[in-house]
């Protein structure tokens, strides 16, 4: 099956059970590195296509870290003007497209951060699957199943322990150093980094267990 | 995998790595598959992750912005970038180009129009020109910009809101139909400026067009370089002077000839004037 990852979330295929089955596929991945290329040469249209595939995820992701809408979207604004200047640059052996465009994102966000002085919202991302009710969901059996697939994903999810979820949020989401992180969490700075690797590969176990 | 490797590859997914050791992964991810595969894999699994987040949309019309931000800074960025001096601006001049050109013959009647800031308040030098006057202003500034680069971004954004809406000018000039005509601003505290010109003929063969400035109190006239045509007839250029071209600030003028090519250094003007006026007042 085809499938087009700007729409998961927006659009759920009623053909796919699970979130956690959207998983972008290899093909979108290359046709994202495509239009970042074509972005990089100048081509405005496939600049205004990736916008329309990643605008949402960065926007999400933005709001969770600065905490509010209006400052979320100057910094979508600012990270696409980035991603803008910067697609010539990009390189697929080094990361996939939406990664290479997240950490843009969460740099801006960051320099935000360190400049208001503020302290990020560290929402429970890893716990919080799409909410059936905001997931644009056409009705209420795709609503259900949307659901099951939330709770599903949530269940698999707590087998990642607290302390791992913990230090994988900040060290997504902070402007904090590993130390800083150490302090936060009453840990030594590399017992953090443990902890970090382990919520990482604890997401990536999950996810695959959470898969039908 | 070791767990050192895969905190490396999970700290390289995360973005979280030092440049060097960033760089180390990078060098190694071709020519080692296990380690790429597990960065693919991690990179999968935060993608979809996030991808299953409640999806918030940000506002309609966003999109039409960024990209007139975009085209904003493209603009100016283009006039940043060519003010490293070319050899032949000598030693005080700098230049850049956003745009395209513009010349007119003429005569400057000179008008002169002044608006005084308040004393210690920072401002910028407007002069108007076209092929029948010039006019001057000084025109106040709410904040002073901390560094050059900031200062030349300030100085950027005001050039391009009075390209962009010649009508906000504070020195009115008269039409002047199809001929040349255009403006320079100039900050007395960073020595750098624009000017803008529209319209200017063609070039002739074996010419190239100079920007000269003039201290209009005592007449001495400085070389700012070469306007850098690139095949345009309108064009925003940036410029920077040093610090003792010109004692007293609204006492600037600007004006450019017609030189021959085959003049080499900075020296007086020979050609024929085709925009602004060169007679102190």
């Amino acid at each position: 099956m085809s499938y087009s990852p700007s729409l998961a979330v927006r659009s759920p295929d009623p053909g796919l059970r699970s979130p956690v089955q959207k998983q972008p596929d290899n093909a979108a991945s290359i046709e994202e590195a495509s239009l970042l290329a074509r972005s990089g040469a100048g081509d405005r249209e496939a600049f205004r296509l990736l916008y329309s595939r990643y605008s949402a995820p960065l926007f999400t992701l933005a709001v969770r870290m600065v905490g509010n809408a209006g400052d979320a979207e100057e910094l979508l604004q600012d990270a696409f003007v980035k991603i803008w200047r910067n697609a010539r640059s990009y390189d697929r052996s080094k990361s996939r497209p939406f990664t290479w465009s997240v950490n843009i994102l969460r740099r801006t966000c960051i320099d935000h951060l360190r400049k208001r002085r503020r302290q990020p919202v560290t929402a429970p991302f890893l716990l919080d699957a799409a909410d059936p009710g905001r997931a644009g969901a056409e009705n209420a059996r795709q609503a259900a199943e949307t659901h099951e697939d939330a709770e599903r994903l949530r269940d698999a999810l707590s087998d990642v322990s607290a302390g791992h979820r913990r230090a994988l949020e900040l060290a997504l989401f902070s402007e904090m150093t590993h130390e800083e992180i150490a302090r936060q969490l009453g840990q030594p700075t590399g017992t953090v980094k443990s902890w970090i690797r382990r919520g990482l590969l604890g997401l990536r176990e999950t996810l695959t267990k959470a898969s039908p | 995998m070791n767990p050192q490797l895969e905190e490396l590859a999970c700290l390289y997914v995360l973005d979280r790595l030092d440049p060097h050791e960033r760089a180390a992964v990078e060098a190694r991810l071709p020519r080692d598959p296990e380690l790429a595969a597990l960065v693919r894999e991690l990179e999968l699994s935060l993608e979809s992750r996030i991808r299953a987040l409640a999806p918030v949309e940000p506002a309609a019309g966003l999109l039409e912005r960024i990209e007139s931000r975009i085209d904003r800074d493209e603009r100016m960025s283009a006039a940043a970038q060519l003010r490293t001096p070319a050899p032949i601006w000598a030693s005080f001049a700098r230049w850049g180009i956003a745009a395209l050109i513009a010349v007119s013959l003429g005569t400057l009647a000179v008008e002169y129009l002044r608006r005084g800031p308040a004393a210690g308040q920072p401002y910028v030098i407007i002069v108007g020109l076209d092929s029948r006057s010039s006019a001057l202003a000084l025109v106040p500034l709410q904040v002073r910009s901390q560094d050059a680069d900031a200062s030349f971004m300030q100085l950027a954004s005001l050039a391009e809101r009075y390209w962009e809406k010649p009508g906000d000018l504070p020195v009115k000039l008269p039409s002047s139909g199809q001929a040349g005509h255009g403006y320079a601003l100039f900050d007395p505290a960073s020595h750098q400026g624009f000017i803008a010109i529209k319209q200017l003929p063609a070039v002739e063969e074996g010419k190239r067009y100079h920007l000269w400035i003039l201290d209009t109190a005592s007449g001495r006239v400085r070389d700012a370089g070469v306007l850098p045509l690139a095949g345009s007839s309108t064009g925003l250029y940036s410029f920077s002077v040093t610090p003792d071209l010109v004692t007293k600030p609204d006492h600037m003028g600007f004006f450019v000839t017609a030189e021959d090519t085959a003049r080499s250094g900075a020296g007086l003007p020979s050609g024929k004037v085709v925009l602004g006026d060169r007679t102190p007042f």
